[in-house]
C-alpha cells in the first residue's frame, strides 16, 4: 500500500479547561488542512476517533457533529471506536477507504475531552475498554497493567527502577516537544517516590488524563518527497486479561506488527523510530519486546542504560513525542497524534527532538489491556 | 423421625476487641467486659451481608449432604438484617444454591429467633410429609448504634440446618413455642439502628420467655433438666445464658459447649443455632440437647434434640473442611474500632 | 446497575461458586473506580481455577503473606459494585485464600 500523509496537525495536549471538543477539533483540522495545502472541499470523508464522548458527555454521532462543525456538512463521516486504539483504528479506516477506491482524500480526526468529569468517573468510563468481569471486580487500568507488570517482574526480574526509567525517558522527550502535556524532565527518584496507584505502579508510572485533538489528511496522490503509510494492520485478543494465554506479552501487538512488517516489506532493523503505546511504563517495555525491538525480558535494563532514548539510542528511538506518558493521552487522539509525530520526524522538522536520518517510522496503538493492537508503518 | 440431616456454619474472619470499642468512648474496658462477659465480637467484611453469610452456611451444609440442592423443597431465612425490606433473601440463596424452582421460599423476621421459627415451620412441613427436605437459616450482620451498649455484642454469623426425615443426624423429639407482645427491643421500618428499653430487656423479656418456653417444653416432653446432656440458649451476652441455665436447674457443664458468645458475641438470628452447632460438633450419639432461642418482641422457640450415630460422619466431614465452629472461631484477624466502623458501613 | 443485567450476570457466576484455583498475578487497587471506594484498598487478581478457566476477581479475607503468585484460593460470593440506595444489590465472585 502507499497512502500519502498530505498534512498533519494537533492541539497542545493537556488540561485544556476552556477548550470544547469542537474547539479542539477545529484547531487540529485547520492545522492539518493548512499543512497539506489541499483545499478543504477536496475532503471526501471524515473518520472520527473518540471513546468517551457518549459515555461521559452523552454525545454520540460525532461524525455528523464534526462534519458540521468543520464546515463540511454533507461529507461522509463516522466514528471509529476501539478504546485507546480508536485513533489507530480510524487511521486504518481512512487508509482502507482510499484503498477501496471510493475516496481519494480523507481527514482522520482523533479528539478526546477527559477533564470535564471527576477522576473516579473517568476511571470507571475507561474500564469500558475492559470486560464486565473486570468492571465488577473493581479493576482499573492501572490495576490491569500492574498485574502485567508483576508477571513480567516475577518472570524476568524487571525492576521498579527500570519501569521508572521509561517515565524518565518519555518526560525528557516531552520536554523537547512544545505541544506535550508535561514540559519538564523528571528523575527516577521522583517516579519511585510518587504515590502508589496499583502496586507496583505509581502515579508517575501512569499516563495522565488529557484533553487534545490530532488530525491528518490522507490522500491517494503520490508526492515524490512526501511521507507515505506503507502498512496498516490490526489484531485482536481476548477482551479481558483473564482470557490471555500469557501475562508477559501482548499477543495482539506481536500479531499486528508481524503482519505490518510483511505488508510494508521492511525489516525491524530498518525502523528508525517508533511511537508505542506507553499508557503505563510496563506497556512500553512490553511493546518494544513484543515488536522485536529488544529481547524479551531485557528491555527494562536496556532503557535504564539509555537505549531507545534521543541522544543515547543505538538504533531505534521510542516515543520521541514523549509518548502517552509525557505528551499526554487524550484517548481517541493518541493514535492519530502518533502519525503526526512520525510524519514530522520523517520530514525532519522536529527541531530539538529530531531523530537523525529518520526514514522509516512505526506507530503502535493499543486498546484496553491489549484486546486491540494497531500498527502503522510510514516511510519517506 | 424428622430432624437435622446436615448443618453448616459461617463465622466471618474479622474480630474487634471490646477493649477497642470501650476506649473509643473513653469507657473502662474491664468494667464492660465484666458486665457483658464478651471480650471480642465478629465483624463482617465490608462486602458481606446476611445474603452472603447465609449462602456460606448453606453451602457448607450441602457439602455434607449426599443429595442434590434440588431436593430442598422449603427454604426459610430468618434475619434482622435482610438487605431488602421487600425482595426475599431466601430466593437469592435458593438460586445460588441451585435449588431450582420447585420450593417454598420465605423470609422471616422475629428479632433473634427468626431462624428457629423457620426450624419449627420446616418441622411441620416434614411431619405433614409435604416436603422431604427443608433448610432453615439464621443469619445476621447485626447493627447497633455507636456508643450504645449493644455495640459491644452485636455481631455477625450464619447457621443453616438442612432438615429431613431420612438419615437424620440429630432427631427432633419435641418442640414448642412461647409468644407475647413485649416491646423490649425493636427497629422501625426505615430506621437504621435498633432501639431497646434498657433493663426491661432482662426479666420481663429474655427471662420470662425463655423460662416460659422451658416450662412448656418440660411438660410436653416429660423431661427435666437432669434428663438432658446439654443445653443451648440464645446468647445476647455472656451473662444471660449462664443465669437462665442456673435458674432452670442446668449445670455449667451442660451449658459450656454451647457458649459461642464468649468468642463471637451475639450474631442475632444465628446465635442459638450457632450454639447448637457448636455442641453438635463435639458430642457423641444418643445425647439429648435442650435448645431455647429468644427473639425480642417477644418469644422463645424450644426444642428437644437427640443426636444419632449419623452425626459422627458429619463431624468428621466438617473437621476436614476446617468448618467446625471451633475452627471457624480460631480463624480470625483483628481490626481496630476504625476498621469496625468502616466494615459495618458507619463511615 | 440494571436489575435485568444483574439477573443475567447471576446465571453466569453461579457456575463459579465453590471452585478452587491459584493466583497467577495480582495488584493492590489503591485508587478505586466509582462504586468501589468503600472497599478500597483491595487486592485484585487473575486466578486460574482448577480445570483451566481464568477469572479476574478481588481477593477478600486476605493476610499480607497470602498475596502472592501461586497462592491457593477458593471462590466466594460477596457484594461487588456499590448499589444505589434504592437499587438492586449486585453480588458476584471474589476469591479467598485457603
Amino acid at each position: 500500500m502507499n497512502i500519502t500523509v498530505a498534512g498533519v496537525g494537533m492541539t497542545k495536549f493537556g488540561e485544556l479547561w476552556a477548550a470544547s471538543p469542537r474547539c479542539l477539533a477545529g484547531i487540529a483540522v485547520s492545522a492539518a488542512i493548512k499543512d497539506s495545502k489541499i483545499e478543504k472541499k477536496s475532503i471526501q470523508g471524515i473518520f472520527v476517533a473518540n471513546m468517551l464522548s457518549g459515555m461521559l458527555g452523552m454525545q454520540g454521532h460525532l461524525g455528523a457533529l464534526f462534519a458540521e462543525e468543520l464546515g463540511l456538512s454533507g461529507v461522509p463521516a463516522y466514528t471509529v471506536e476501539g478504546a485507546c486504539a480508536s485513533g489507530g483504528l480510524a487511521v486504518h479506516a481512512g487508509v482502507m477507504s482510499i484503498l477501496s477506491g471510493q475516496y481519494e482524500t480523507v481527514c482522520v480526526l482523533g479528539v478526546e475531552k477527559m477533564t470535564d468529569h471527576k477522576p473516579e468517573l473517568v476511571s470507571s468510563a475507561l474500564m469500558g475498554a475492559g470486560s464486565n468481569e473486570e468492571r465488577l471486580a473493581g479493576a482499573t487500568f492501572p490495576g490491569l497493567y500492574a498485574i502485567l507488570a508483576r508477571s513480567h517482574m516475577e518472570k524476568y526480574g524487571t525492576t521498579e527502577q527500570q519501569l521508572a526509567s521509561v517515565a524518565v525517558k518519555n518526560h525528557f522527550h516531552a520536554s523537547l516537544n512544545p505541544l506535550a502535556q508535561f514540559t519538564h524532565p523528571i528523575t527516577t527518584e521522583q517516579v519511585l517516590r510518587s504515590s502508589c496507584v496499583a502496586d507496583p505502579l505509581k502515579l508517575l508510572d501512569c499516563s495522565p488524563v488529557t484533553d487534545g485533538a490530532a488530525a491528518i489528511i490522507l490522500t491517494k496522490q503520490q508526492k515524490a518527497s512526501g511521507v507515505h503509510i506503507v502498512a496498516s494492520q490490526i489484531a485482536t485478543d481476548s477482551l479481558g486479561l483473564a482470557g490471555r494465554k500469557s501475562l508477559t506479552e501482548l499477543a495482539s501487538t506481536k500479531r499486528a506488527s508481524e503482519k505490518a512488517f510483511i505488508q510494508a516489506g521492511v525489516e525491524r532493523k530498518s525502523i528508525d523510530l517508533a511511537e508505542v503505546h506507553d499508557c503505563f511504563t510496563i506497556a512500553e517495555i512490553l511493546a518494544i519486546e513484543d515488536m522485536g525491538f529488544g529481547k524479551k525480558g531485557e528491555v527494562g535494563k536496556l532503557i535504564e542504560q539509555g537505549a531507545y532514548t534521543l541522544g543515547t539510542a543505538e538504533r531505534i528511538v521510542v516515543n520521541s513525542s514523549g509518548g502517552l506518558k509525557g505528551c499526554g493521552h487524550p484517548i481517541g487522539a493518541t493514535g492519530v497524534k502518533q502519525i503526526v509525530e512520525i510524519t514530522n520526524q520523517l520530514r525532519g522538522v522536529c527541531g530539538k527532538r529530531q531523530v537523525k536520518n529518520a526514514r522509516v517510522g512505526l506507530a503502535h496503538n493499543v486498546g484496553g489491556s491489549g484486546a486491540t493492537a494497531v500498527v502503522h508503518i510510514l516511510r519517506k | 423421625m424428622i430432624g437435622i440431616v446436615s448443618y453448616g456454619t459461617y463465622i466471618p474472619k474479622y474480630r474487634v476487641h471490646t477493649e477497642d470499642i470501650a476506649s473509643a468512648w473513653k469507657k473502662n474496658p474491664a468494667e464492660i467486659i465484666a458486665a457483658l462477659g464478651v471480650k471480642e465480637k465478629t465483624v463482617p467484611g465490608v462486602d458481606e451481608d446476611a445474603v452472603t453469610i447465609s449462602l456460606e452456611a448453606a453451602l457448607q451444609s450441602l457439602s455434607c449432604f449426599k443429595g442434590k440442592p434440588s431436593a430442598i423443597e422449603a427454604l426459610f431465612v430468618g434475619s434482622e438484617s435482610h438487605p431488602y425490606a421487600v425482595n426475599p433473601t431466601s430466593t437469592i440463596i435458593g438460586e445460588l444454591l441451585g435449588v431450582g424452582t420447585s420450593y417454598l421460599a420465605s423470609d422471616l423476621e422475629f428479632a433473634c429467633k427468626a431462624g428457629t421459627a423457620g426450624v419449627q415451620m420446616i418441622a411441620g412441613l416434614l411431619s405433614a410429609k409435604q416436603i422431604k427436605y427443608g433448610m432453615a437459616i439464621g443469619s445476621d450482620t447485626a447493627q447497633s448504634k455507636p456508643h450504645d451498649a449493644l455495640e459491644y455484642t452485636s455481631a455477625s454469623a450464619g447457621s443453616a440446618f438442612l432438615m429431613g426425615s431420612e438419615s437424620v443426624a440429630v432427631s427432633l423429639l419435641s418442640y414448642t413455642s412461647y409468644s407475647s407482645d413485649t416491646p423490649d427491643f425493636w427497629r422501625r421500618d426505615g430506621i437504621r439502628y435498633p432501639s431497646h428499653a434498657g433493663r426491661f430487656t432482662g426479666e420481663p423479656a429474655y427471662f420470662a420467655h425463655v423460662m416460659g418456653a422451658a416450662a412448656k417444653l418440660f411438660e410436653k416432653s416429660k423431661l427435666q433438666p437432669k434428663d438432658f446432656d446439654y443445653c443451648v440458649f440464645h446468647m445476647p451476652n455472656g451473662k444471660f445464658p449462664r443465669e437462665v441455665a442456673r435458674r432452670l436447674g442446668f449445670t455449667s457443664g451442660q451449658l459450656a459447649p454451647s457458649l459461642t458468645v464468649d468468642h463471637i458475641g451475639n450474631p442475632y438470628s444465628a446465635s442459638s443455632m450457632m450454639g447448637l452447632s457448636a455442641v453438635l460438633d463435639v458430642v457423641s450419639p444418643n445425647k439429648k440437647i435442650c435448645m431455647i432461642s429468644y427473639g425480642s418482641g417477644a418469644g422463645s422457640d424450644a426444642f428437644v434434640w437427640k443426636t444419632t450415630t449419623k452425626l459422627q460422619a458429619l463431624q468428621k466431614k466438617r473437621k476436614n473442611l476446617h468448618g467446625l465452629v471451633s475452627q471457624q472461631i480460631e480463624n480470625k484477624t483483628y481490626v481496630d474500632y476504625l476498621g469496625y466502623l468502616k466494615q459495618t458501613h458507619k463511615l | 446497575m440494571s436489575p435485568v443485567k444483574i439477573w443475567r450476570n447471576q446465571k453466569h457466576f453461579v457456575k463459579l461458586i465453590g471452585k478452587t484455583g491459584s493466583i497467577i498475578s495480582w495488584t493492590m487497587i489503591r485508587v478505586p473506580p466509582d462504586g468501589f471506594s468503600q472497599q478500597a484498598p483491595y487486592p485484585l487478581a487473575v486466578v486460574r481455577l482448577d480445570g483451566g478457566v481464568q477469572i479476574t476477581a478481588q481477593i477478600v479475607d486476605w493476610e499480607e503473606k497470602e498475596l502472592k503468585t501461586n497462592q491457593k484460593v477458593t471462590t466466594v460470593i460477596r457484594r461487588t459494585i456499590d448499589a444505589a440506595a434504592d437499587g438492586v444489590i449486585p453480588y458476584g465472585i471474589k476469591v479467598k485464600p485457603i
